[in-house]
């Protein structure tokens, strides 16, 4: 029973760290701003919506007195309609707005910012991951990356279609057989994050996973050095 | 389980066994009643009648069915994931890959769509004023071709060789390279060959709602379950042959060596854009029909006409038009580049105001209305919160960036659960509960009913509304097993909790209608809810042929209107030649020609594939010169010159 009792205190503690909405890099606070954004605007609407049903559905329900009331014939309210038309319209443009240039911003096109990047070459398959580094090192279960450091990661895959994911440090981008999909991300913050496979990619899909391990840049080079 | 048959090591799961076990038991005692309760004679009508009340009977029947087996599924799926590293049964690896691939594509494909395009065929025909469909050969090919289709489908998992690359058959895992064997090609077979029957019925209904409606009821004083009803056909007519040729480029990659979709010409993401083009317009193909089921019920039972009419049709179209150019919303993280993502965001966002009208409408209906909560009103009053839920976290998802973080996890199986159960089986329930007496002239027990709605709904929100939150805290989709340190072991328990209340609720369903036809109860009459429409204008359960001498219309809600001014329907004076219902047993027998057909493509038996292809295409050079209606037409015109 106590256990039990646990159970909605458990839910609301786990509540407030979702690994979504915890970002350790700009990516993923982008993300995470577009998810919390978007998320006012339609408990807004889920809102209004809910107001209306319940006044509606208390109101005008069927008792003793109004059962053999015939309801006035109404086609409908031209003002009403625009302004449910309208508004919405009104909404979706402050989320869209963002959302393009956010977009346009968590997205690899072309050029890196940064010269001093880190290019880590990913490749996936069945089941299980390698990260490649720039001096030739590699390693499977775990990803090191330095703090404050833009990554380049390179990814393709040599079978199925799986895709690349570390909740905390950027959304996903699909690892591809024969083709290079590109993701860059700056860690901010030093840790251990969960990194998986997102894309089903067959029998042992759910042990495709791998840890990130963010690192201070200097301890960082001797890592790589020492390999 | 390890079997030594003649010196042959036979590897057999328990699970397959265990389903042949319970096979081998009920299968003798289920005939064993039908024969003793003497419904032999009526299973031959309904399997061989081409009336339209009778094949969209047969549909509701059989979806129910792979309602119970794909539920099945998702009862295994949540006690697999009860816990952290847990060990139910067989359900680990590939055996789980195998009950959510099952699970997911039984559920789109032969309940979902099948449900309401047997809603479709009881209710349009009637509420438009037609004797029966345009085609009824036509249709009782289609039931059978879904039924067949089903069946093989059906079948792979008694044969250990259940699909296993998920409802999306996403290649190149789906080609022969990674998943060998006769698994996925029971998918291919299955969907191509109900594909086909749903095409058939698609242009049924439109070619029935276009040229058989009763004098006067122009297309803009049809109920909106007809308006809905035609704009799926159309949708229908444009997306299941995409999905027929993805389907056939596929086993053309799996059987004959082709590399349409792999290697130096071929490329996996070619798959996914011609699923997508099927698979997006199939989620409207799912949800625009429960609109317009929602949207007489809620009429019927506020007493008042729909709100704002003609911005409901538009919005249907609107919706319908959009739904065509959103597909690329799936391919988020596949890396088409920032233009596409945000090009295919905002006209995905554009849905939400289609959408968001007619919520207003519906809820502007039942204001100043009586709302009279039975059974069916209460499925759309539950249809409302529940899909507005899913609607906007549909607009969350539409967000590009943002979607690569909810891509694939738990997050998109919450909203995609929310919309389809939200909309097409709360409306299949809705449906099914408002047209049961036109069915069987039977009315089913309205507290029975309550019940099941409760039990469902709330064992829906317990399901999936920990969903989102497993989602956001980075669990992925289609994973057997999760780790105490993800961190998402209360949210899977309590929807596993929520799944068998779903589960239980059904079983009230069941008992249900059991007892509504244990009772000898005199007939439910012809107008049990006091409707609005055509259809309660018939008496129920609805004849054959129930509009000899066509009603003439002249405005909406016809019914109702001559009720309020105690007049009958005005009618002709002559009827009009329609569509006849015959006995046939000519689609069984394609039925039969395409199961021996599919076997053979696959397990790549050259010799059935020649016999069944054969046997069908003789089925068509049968039917080319024998027109059973012929002498029904010709009798017909008789009785019109008289």
């Amino acid at each position: 029973m106590k256990k039990l009792a646990m159970i909605p205190i458990l839910l609301i503690l786990s509540g407030c760290n979702l690994r979504v909405l915890d970002p350790k890099s700009q990516t993923a606070s982008d993300q995470a701003f577009l998810i919390y954004l978007s998320f006012g605007i339609m408990m807004f609407v889920v809102l209004v919506v809910a107001l209306l049903f319940i006044t509606f559905t208390v109101k005008y329900r069927e008792t003793e007195k109004n059962r053999h009331d015939i309801p006035k014939h109404e086609e409908g309210n031209r003002t009403l309609e625009i302004i449910w038309t309208v508004f919405p319209i009104i909404l979706l443009i402050g989320l869209a707005v963002p959302t393009v240039m956010i977009t346009y911003d968590v997205s690899y096109i072309g050029a890196s910012s940064d010269d001093n990047a880190l290019h880590v070459n990913v490749t996936g398959e069945q089941f299980r991951w390698t990260f490649e580094y720039e001096n030739g090192e590699k390693t499977h279960k775990t990803l090191v990356l330095p703090k404050d450091r833009e990554v380049i990661f390179h990814l393709t895959s040599k079978d199925v279609i799986h895709s690349f994911w570390v909740p905390k440090l950027a959304g996903k981008i699909d690892v591809l057989p024969g083709e290079e999909t590109r993701l860059k991300v700056t860690p901010e913050e030093t840790g251990t994050y969960q990194g998986k496979c997102a894309e089903y990619c067959g029998t042992l899909h759910a042990d495709m996973r791998f840890e990130t391990k963010v690192i201070k840049q200097a301890e960082f080079q001797t890592w790589l050095s020492k390999k | 389980m390890e079997i030594n048959l003649f010196g042959k090591l036979i590897l057999l799961p328990t699970d397959v066994i265990a389903a042949w076990v319970l096979m081998i038991i009920t299968g003798p005692l289920v005939l064993y009643w039908l024969t003793k309760k003497r419904a032999w004679p009526v299973i031959w009508d309904y399997a061989t009648s081409t009336h339209h009340r009778k094949i969209g009977t047969v549909y509701i029947i059989f979806s129910i069915l792979f309602f119970f087996r794909a539920g099945v599924d998702a009862l295994f799926i949540r006690l697999q994931l009860i816990t952290p590293e847990n060990q139910f049964w067989v359900f680990q690896g590939d055996k789980y890959n195998e009950i959510f691939t099952t699970h997911g594509t039984m559920m789109i494909f032969f309940v979902a769509t099948p449900l309401l395009i047997g809603l479709m065929n009881v209710a349009v025909p009637l509420q438009i004023g037609a004797n029966d469909l345009a085609f009824p050969y036509l249709n009782l090919v289609s039931v059978y071709l879904f039924v067949t289709g089903g069946m093989i489908f059906f079948a792979a998992f008694f044969f250990n060789a259940a699909p296993n690359a998920g409802w999306t058959a996403y290649a190149p895992l789906s080609t022969s390279t990674f998943t060998a064997g006769p698994n996925n090609n029971y998918y291919i077979l299955g969907l191509q060959v109900s594909g086909l029957g749903t095409i058939f019925a698609a242009i049924n209904m439109l070619v029935t709602i276009l040229r058989l409606r009763a004098p006067g009821l122009k297309l803009t004083r049809m109920p909106l379950f007809p308006w809905a009803s035609l704009i799926t056909s159309f949708l229908i007519l444009v997306a299941f042959p995409v999905l027929a040729i993805a389907l056939l480029l596929l086993q053309f990659d799996r059987q004959f060596g082709s590399q349409f979709f792999m290697g130096e010409l071929g490329h996996p993401v070619y798959w996914q854009h011609l699923f997508w083009i099927f698979g997006h317009p199939e989620v409207y193909i799912l949800a625009l029909p429960a609109f317009g089921i929602f949207s007489d019920i809620i009429s019927a039972f506020s007493r008042k006409n729909v709100f704002g009419y003609t911005s409901m049709v538009a919005a249907l179209a609107l919706i319908g038009l959009l739904g065509l150019m959103v597909w690329a919303h799936h391919m988020f993280t596949v890396g088409l580049g920032p233009f596409a993502n945000t090009f295919f965001a905002i006209t995905t966002m554009m849905i939400a105001i289609p959408t968001g009208i007619k919520v207003f409408n519906w809820l502007f209906t039942m204001r100043k209305g009586v709302i009279r909560i039975q059974t069916p009103m209460l499925f759309a009053l539950g249809f409302i919160p529940t899909f507005v839920m899913g609607g906007v976290t549909g607009v969350m998802l539409a967000s590009a960036a943002a979607d690569m973080q909810y891509h694939d996890t738990y997050f998109v199986v919450a909203h995609f659960h929310y919309v389809i159960i939200g909309s097409t089986v709360l409306g299949s329930f809705a449906g099914i509960y408002y047209w049961y007496p036109k069915i069987t002239g039977k009315m089913l027990d309205d507290k029975l009913g309550k019940w099941h709605f409760w039990l469902f709904l709330i064992g829906f929100h317990l399901t999936f509304f920990p969903q989102h939150l497993a989602g956001l805290n980075g669990m992925p989709r289609r994973v057997y097993d999760y780790t105490w340190e993800d961190g998402v072991f209360v949210y899977n328990f309590i929807s596993s909790i929520g799944a068998f209340m779903m589960g239980a609720s059904m079983l009230i369903v069941l008992w249900n209608v059991y007892k509504t036809h244990r009772k000898k109860e005199e007939n439910a009459g012809a107008d049990p809810w006091d409707g609005r429409t055509l259809e309660w204008s018939v008496p129920s359960p609805s004849p054959e042929h129930p509009f000899e001498k066509m009603p003439v219309i002249s405005r909406r809600d016809p019914l109702w209107w001559a009720k309020l001014e105690k007049k009958e329907l005005p009618h002709t004076e002559n009827h009009r030649a329609s569509p006849v219902s015959v006995k046939t047993v000519q689609p069984m027998f394609l039925s039969v020609a395409l199961t021996i057909m599919s076997f053979g493509f696959i397990y790549g038996w050259i010799w059935m594939q020649i016999l069944g292809g054969a046997a069908a295409l003789a089925s068509f050079v049968i039917r080319a010169f024998n027109d059973e209606r012929k002498p029904a037409y010709e009798r017909e015109e008789m009785d019109n010159e008289q």
